[in-house]
């Protein structure tokens, strides 16, 4: 059933799933739904901070997920860093 | 699991909270698995049902990031029952709530709503059948990167030798050129890897998405960010991720499988 995975398999964070639950899925659009689809979630969002290293085996969700434990930090723009002080090193 | 819920009308409630859509017909009992246990049933009609709760017409919202995560957690555990009871769902985003409306329920509301749909989908449905819902995310380690830039790089080791061959304190302009110089190199890296690996990646998948990239700790930082539509048991996906892992400074995680929650919207 499973294709054969990756060694690169880590257990998924509460950050992956928040990402999906959150912020994609399915949205209805129509006069008779209330959805908050889009606006942040009082809470969710500073959430998403905290909850990095939690796997969501600790969840009891995919307990099956596999292997180390590596935290993703919240959502921000890629940024190359001050490559100033390592190039001055060199 | 397969009692109708006689007493489970939403219309009494205001609203339903929906988890997915997916093929089926009749009604179907989950029970109480749903966001604070609430208890859980299907909603539909002849060839399209959505798994749902009773609730009242206010969104779920809380100041509690603890409260948050056992909802999200709850709404995915309900999607992965339905998975295993449907094969295939189209996973709905957190805190959809089809309320009632003058002239009906909102079950009601909401059997409308997936007659309207219903060709949409069912198309969605027969896109995402029999796959799931990958994220990969490959990462590079900056420093070691810088310096093998450093290493390999003509210009740069040029620029570096004529800085260790002038006086001290003549060479502040060039190193700040090559800084400059290092930054656009790391930064062309950047692009050639995003773009080779992508290539790498795309024929596993159906469907692959770029993701925003997200800031990770320490050194490294995230060069791409891909959510990927896979059929289940195909691919050697394994063997490629392992191959881009042997790049240089290059780590890569992989999650999944995933409801396909990244492919049924927009």
């Amino acid at each position: 059933m499973q294709p054969e995975l990756p060694k690169a398999y880590h257990r998924a964070t509460l950050v992956d799933l928040l990402d999906r639950v959150l912020d994609r899925g399915l949205f209805l659009r129509a006069d008779l739904v209330i959805s908050l689809a889009g606006i942040p979630l009082i809470g969710a969002t500073l959430s998403v901070a905290l909850a990095g290293t939690q796997t969501l085996v600790q969840y009891g969700v995919l307990a099956d997920w596999d292997e180390e434990i590596r935290a993703v930090a919240p959502p921000r723009r890629r940024v190359l860093p001050d490559l100033e002080m390592d190039a001055a090193a060199l | 699991m397969t009692t109708p819920p006689i007493n489970l009308t939403a219309d009494k409630a205001g609203g339903v909270y929906v988890y997915c859509v997916a093929r089926g017909d009749g009604n179907r009992l989950f029970g109480p698995i749903g966001l604070d246990g609430q208890v859980v049933y299907t909603v539909g009609n002849k060839e399209l049902l959505a798994v749902v709760h009773n609730c009242s017409a206010q969104p779920y919202q809380s100041q509690d990031p603890q409260v948050v995560h056992g909802w999200v957690v709850a709404h995915q555990n309900v999607v992965l029952a339905a998975t295993e009871a449907f094969g295939t769902v189209l996973p709905m985003a957190f805190d959809v709530i089809v309320r009632d409306s003058a002239t009906a329920g909102a079950a009601g509301t909401l059997k409308t709503w997936l007659d309207q749909k219903r060709d949409r989908y069912v198309q969605l449905l027969d896109r995402v059948a029999g796959k799931a819902e990958y994220g990969v995310q490959v990462l590079w380690d900056c420093q070691a990167i810088a310096a093998w830039l450093a290493e390999t790089d003509d210009e740069l080791r040029k620029m570096q030798d004529e800085i260790r061959s002038k006086p001290k304190g003549l060479g502040h302009l060039l190193r700040q050129k090559l800084a400059k110089a290092m930054r656009a190199a790391m930064e062309k890296q950047a692009d050639r890897f995003a773009q080779d690996f992508y290539s790498r990646i795309r024929p596993c998948m159906e469907d692959l998405r770029v993701e925003k990239p997200k800031k990770v700790d320490g050194n490294r930082q995230m060069l791409l960010n891909l959510s990927g539509l896979m059929r289940i048991g195909s691919c050697d996906l394994g063997r490629v991720l392992d191959e881009i892992e042997q790049s240089k400074g290059v780590t890569v995680r992989f999650t999944g499988p995933w409801p396909p929650y990244s492919f049924v919207g927009g």
